[in-house]
Order: C-alpha cells, then sequence, then structure tokens
C-alpha cells in the first residue's frame, strides 16, 4: 500500500512536469472541444434562424393564374421569381430550394370553387438544407387556405367551426436544455473518449517509457511488489486523466455560458449538479481506460507501438453512439450494464435533465468498477511475468 | 553474504534454446569485494539478474544472507543494492528526488533518507548536481545517481552490473575508491565486468564465467597458481580458452 502510494505521487508528479503533456492534458484538449461543439452548434442555430426570417425567393410558374396568392406571399416575406426553364433540374442540383406550380386550371377551378391544384418541386434527400424553407411555404400555403376557406364559409352564412371538427393543439415537452441536440449527439462520446484514452500519454510514458528509458529493472528491484508498482501507475493514470476531465467540463460549462443564447433560443447551461453527475457517470470509464491502457502499455516494447493501440482504442466508445444514431432505441435497463453504452445513455440522460433512479445509477457504476476491477486484476497478474523486465 | 548454488537459465531464441547460464555456483563474501570476470555475452548479466530475482532460476538456488531468493525475493531485494545493466533515471525528477523515491520505494522514513542522501551525495561528489534535474546530466552524473539509489536502503549486499561502463578515467577512479570504502565497512560487494585489469586491480575474489560456466574461481593467486602462469592476464586467457572481448 505504502509503495502504492509513493509510485502514484512519483508518476504524477513526474507527469506534471512534462510541461507539453499538460498542455495537451489541461489546456488545448479541454478547450478544443467545447470550443468546436459550441462553435458549430451556435452558427447552425443562427443559420437557420437567419433562413426563417430572411426572404426566401421563390419561382414560380404559372403566376399570372393566382395573382391575388402571389399578393398574399409576397406580403408575407417572399419574394416572387421568374421561374428556370427546366424546373426538375434547377431543383436537383441546388440552385432552387423548391418550386411552386401553378396548374394550367387553377383560375378555372378557383372561380368555380372547386380545389385549385398546385404543386411543390422540391427534393426531400436533403432536408438539412432545404428542410426549413419547404416547411416555411407549406406553412404559409396551409395558412392561405385555411383563411380562403373560412371566408367562403361566412359568405355562405356557415359557422366555420362546422368545418372543423377537430382542433389540434400541439404542446412540445423539450425542455430547453434538450434542444440542444447537435451537442446532445457529440457530446457524451467526447467526454467518454476523454475519460477513457485522456490519460494515455501517462500511461505510456510511465510504463512502455520506463522500459525504453532503462528506469523499469532498477525499479523492479527494489522490495516493492509489482503489483504495488503497477496499480500506482495505474491510479496516476487515472488522477490525471480525471483531472483533465474536471477541466474540460469547466472548459465546457464557460465557453456554453458565453453563448448568447437568448438570440438562439437554446439554453445550455451546465450547472454544478450536471457537472458532478457527468462525473461521477465518466468515473468507471476513467478506470476502465487507466487500466487498460496501462496493461496495453506494459507490454508494448516501445512508445510507439504503445500508441499504435490509440486509433482501436479511439473507435470504442464509438461503438454505441454509433449504434444508436442507427436504430435510435429506448433505454433499456441492461444497457445500463454495458460499458460505454450505459454511460452514453445516462450522459444524455442528465443532459437531457432527465431524473435518474438509484437503480439505474447503482447497475451503471457497479458493472463499470466491476470490469475496470477484472481487468486491473489481469493487468497485475501479467506484471509479474518475467520477460517484462528483461527487455535488453 | 551471497550465494549461487547450481544456477541455470536458458532462453528460447528462435528454433534454438541458449544455455545462457549453466550451472553456476560461486560465494561472495562479506568485507570483500568479488568480480565476476566473463567476455561478452559469457551469462554475467544473467547470472546477477538471477541473483536480484529479477529472473527465477531453472535450477538452483540464491542465499542473501542465508534468506532463499525463490522463498522470500522481497527480503531479498530489501536486502541487496542493486545497480544494474539498466540504470536510467527519471529525467524530469532532480538528482535528490530520484534517490528518494528508491528510499520511499525501501520503505524508509523521510528524516532517514535525507540522512542517507546527504551522505552518500559526500561520498560520491554529487553535492553540485544534487539538485538539479537530471536531463542533460552526464554519463558520470548519471552512473552516481543510479549508485546513491541502489544504497539509499544501506544494503549489506551490494550487486554492480558493469559499474564502470562508459565512465571516463576520472569518474571510474573515484569509483573504485567508493568500492573500496564499501568493503572497508564489511559489506559484501560483488560486480561484474568484462575488463581484466579492473577486476585484477580490485577484487579480493574472482569468478571466472565462460560460456554460462564457471571456469575459474579464487583469489588472484588461486587463479595463476591454476593455470600455471605468473602472468595474470595470460592466466584469463588460459582459464577462457580465448582472449576475445577481455581487453578494454
Amino acid at each position: 500500500m505504502n509503495a502504492l502510494w509513493t509510485v502514484f505521487r512519483k508518476e504524477l508528479l513526474d507527469a506534471m512536469r512534462d510541461r507539453r503533456m499538460v498542455m495537451m492534458a489541461m489546456v488545448i484538449g479541454p478547450l478544443a472541444g467545447p470550443l468546436i461543439l459550441a462553435g458549430v452548434s451556435f452558427f447552425g442555430a443562427m443559420k437557420q434562424k437567419e433562413k426563417i426570417e430572411s426572404v426566401l425567393e421563390l419561382p414560380v410558374i404559372g403566376a399570372q393564374q393566382a395573382p391575388n396568392l402571389m399578393a398574399w406571399l409576397e406580403s408575407h416575406s417572399l419574394k416572387i421569381v421568374a421561374p428556370p426553364s427546366d424546373p426538375d433540374a434547377a431543383v436537383r442540383n441546388q440552385q432552387h430550394e423548391v418550386i411552386l406550380r401553378v396548374t394550367d386550371s387553377f383560375a378555372a377551378d378557383w372561380r368555380a370553387g372547386r380545389p385549385a391544384q398546385l404543386e411543390l418541386i422540391y427534393d426531400s434527400s436533403r432536408p438539412l438544407q432545404t428542410g426549413t424553407s419547404i416547411a416555411r411555404l407549406r406553412n404559409l400555403l396551409e395558412a392561405y387556405d385555411q383563411e380562403l376557406g373560412t371566408l367562403r364559409l361566412v359568405a355562405r352564412g356557415i359557422h366555420p367551426a362546422v368545418a372543423r371538427p377537430l382542433l389540434v393543439g400541439a404542446r412540445d415537452v423539450a425542455t430547453p436544455q434538450s434542444k440542444f441536440d447537435f451537442a446532445q449527439q457529440l457530446l457524451p462520446y467526447l467526454l467518454l473518449l476523454l475519460g477513457f484514452i485522456g490519460g494515455m500519454q501517462v500511461a505510456i510514458d510511465a510504463t512502455a517509457g520506463e522500459r525504453e528509458r532503462h528506469s523499469l529493472e532498477p525499479l523492479l528491484a527494489t522490495p516493492a511488489s509489482r503489483s504495488a508498482i503497477i496499480s500506482g501507475k495505474i491510479l496516476a493514470t487515472a488522477v490525471f486523466t480525471l483531472l483533465s476531465l474536471v477541466v474540460t467540463l469547466l472548459a465546457f460549462r464557460l465557453v456554453f455560458g458565453l453563448l448568447p443564447t437568448d438570440k438562439i433560443d437554446m439554453s445550455i447551461d451546465l450547472p454544478w449538479g450536471t457537472l458532478a453527475q457527468l462525473l461521477l457517470v465518466i468515473l468507471p470509464i476513467v478506470l476502465l481506460g487507466a487500466t487498460l491502457l496501462t496493461a496495453l502499455a506494459a507490454f508494448a516494447k516501445s512508445h510507439r507501438e504503445a500508441q499504435g493501440y490509440l486509433p482501436l482504442l479511439t473507435f470504442l466508445p464509438m461503438i454505441p453512439t454509433l449504434l444508436l444514431m442507427v436504430s435510435p432505441v429506448k433505454t433499456q435497463l441492461w444497457m445500463l450494464a454495458v460499458p460505454f453504452l450505459g454511460q452514453n445513455q445516462l450522459i444524455l440522460k442528465v443532459l437531457r435533465g432527465e431524473s435518474i433512479s438509484l437503480v439505474e445509477w447503482l447497475l451503471n457504476l457497479l458493472s463499470g468498477l466491476l470490469i475496470a476491477g477484472i481487468l486491473w486484476l489481469v493487468a497485475t497478474r501479467l506484471y509479474h511475468r518475467e520477460q517484462l523486465a528483461a527487455s535488453s | 553474504m551471497i550465494e549461487a548454488d547450481n544456477l541455470s537459465k536458458s532462453f528460447q531464441a528462435g528454433r534454438t534454446r541458449v544455455h545462457a547460464v549453466d550451472g553456476v555456483s560461486f560465494r561472495a563474501l562479506d568485507g570483500e569485494i568479488t568480480g565476476l570476470l566473463g567476455p561478452n555475452g559469457a551469462g554475467k548479466t544473467t547470472t546477477l539478474r538471477m541473483l536480484y530475482t529479477l529472473m527465477a532460476p531453472q535450477s538452483g538456488r540464491v542465499l542473501v544472507d542465508g534468506v532463499d531468493a525463490a522463498a522470500d525475493p522481497a527480503r531479498v531485494r530489501a536486502n541487496l543494492g542493486v545497480l544494474p545493466d539498466a540504470r536510467g533515471i527519471y529525467k524530469r525528477l532532480t538528482a535528490r528526488e530520484n534517490v528518494a523515491y528508491f528510499g520511499r520505494l525501501h520503505g524508509l522514513d523521510p528524516a532517514l533518507i535525507e540522512a542517507r542522501i546527504t551522505g552518500l551525495a559526500t561520498a560520491l561528489d554529487m553535492n553540485d548536481f544534487l539538485e538539479r534535474r537530471t536531463e542533460g546530466f552526464s554519463q558520470g552524473q548519471r552512473t552516481k545517481t543510479a549508485i546513491a539509489r541502489a544504497l539509499v536502503h544501506d544494503p549489506r549486499n551490494v550487486i554492480l552490473d558493469e559499474p564502470t561502463n562508459g565512465l571516463d578515467v576520472m569518474t571510474t577512479r573515484s569509483l573504485r575508491r567508493f568500492l573500496l570504502g564499501l568493503r572497508a565497512e564489511g559489506r559484501c560487494v560483488l560486480f561484474s565486468s568484462h575488463i581484466m585489469q579492473e577486476v585484477a586491480q580490485l577484487c579480493d575474489r574472482i569468478v571466472v564465467i565462460a560460456r554460462g560456466r564457471v571456469v575459474a574461481s579464487g583469489t588472484p593467486d588461486d587463479i595463476r597458481a591454476m593455470a600455471g602462469t605468473s602472468n595474470l592476464e595470460d592466466a584469463f586467457v588460459k582459464v577462457i580458452g580465448t582472449d576475445e572481448g577481455l581487453f578494454a
């Protein structure tokens, strides 16, 4: 226990004196995530808002058939322009987001009181770019439809309510936090990745690095047990990662707090309670990562070989996020016991401001700690092997 | 006292099995300097690694002050001061921090560590670089730091694997004086070398190893008598069977 503590303190001191490593883990890394995420989210939201408020250019085929409709649309910040010669092609190659066609029989139908036909030409395979404009035009046309319908009923002495047996109201239960969905997709992955491999450099330096610099053999010649030595190194890696994680969470709070949320109608503040919960969720992943990294790096012959595992490990926390993107599923209790998947779900819950039951907490934390514990046992066993020290 | 009793160790190298150490036995007594002499690749480092429990022998046993290394390796390591062939130090720590780290690993309390460092720094002439971070140290400064680190717990038995490797003449001379000082304090000093002159000059007892076996052992006089020559150099060449790798 004493030796473990000694090794832990020395490794942490050693890591903290490595300026490049500290700079990466405590400054650049923690700032990069929130800045990129906040920047992208913010500009995305601004862009969308701009689209809703700006004047939409709408090419109309056969505009002369419906002068009143055109006038009404123009009064609702649409600008009617002349149609291109090949409307379908123009939409397909993104010259126009949406084109309105007024059918030839429109004027005649209108006067006869028959439904007069309009046609929207758009490309549904690009919902992100064109969705806002299409929805805006549809809403306007629907509003016009209703307005005129009501007037016609009134003109015939019928109460407009007769034609509207249903009144559908909508109540959106999304909290302002849960609206921030782009950040929501990426934040769990970013945090899990950092928690998992944030201590990579420390782990490599303390094991493969120690061997490479020829200081492992003298260390193993002291009475300190090998289990204590590797445990101290694992602990140092975990604490270093945890520090980096805390700084990152603070950076998220700071950066998101600075965003002018009043302009984009989204609340993304991370109160202290949320930060603490996030830290607790990620803790087992930190231990898991520190143990796995230390064990892997201990058997790598060099720094370089140890770093070769990096891409593979980066992919691990991504798996649940990818799975959930492809087929979103309702959270089942058993999922919380699966590493990464469980943390992913819990982080989402925390970010959405949903309550998490004690059972969910315990299941997630205990399974994570159990797996980390098993890995730690394997790592200490492996560290007793003879080939470990006798490298030269 | 360090006793090696019929030690053997072999490694798999590709398809062939290499017998690095093949039945080595000797004794290194307290108050004496024992030299393990042999050409490169003779099995010196492997033998020493078994003594300080880094490797387990396939046969035979190691006793340090009567303690069996297989039964209680931690206690054997506690009674040994080891300067291995690999002697890297931590470059982001100062020389003092490097030595103190090992003192704590040996379970010493801070006051005792401070006192030991003060003593060792004087004996090894380390005071002008003791508080500096070791990055950029000369080979001599690094070796001195590594030796101080190996001896911080005041061990009765000292094992040094090629201690003068890479050192300049001045540092080598001061290291020799230091080893003689350890002997005068009644410790058991065992060191390996492939440099015959060094062993001849310093050792009370010499164990000559070649191809993993002990080919001769005893005082310098014993070895001269055994080989039947009055010249120690000729005697070594004769017992080893070749002069390859014996001259610095």
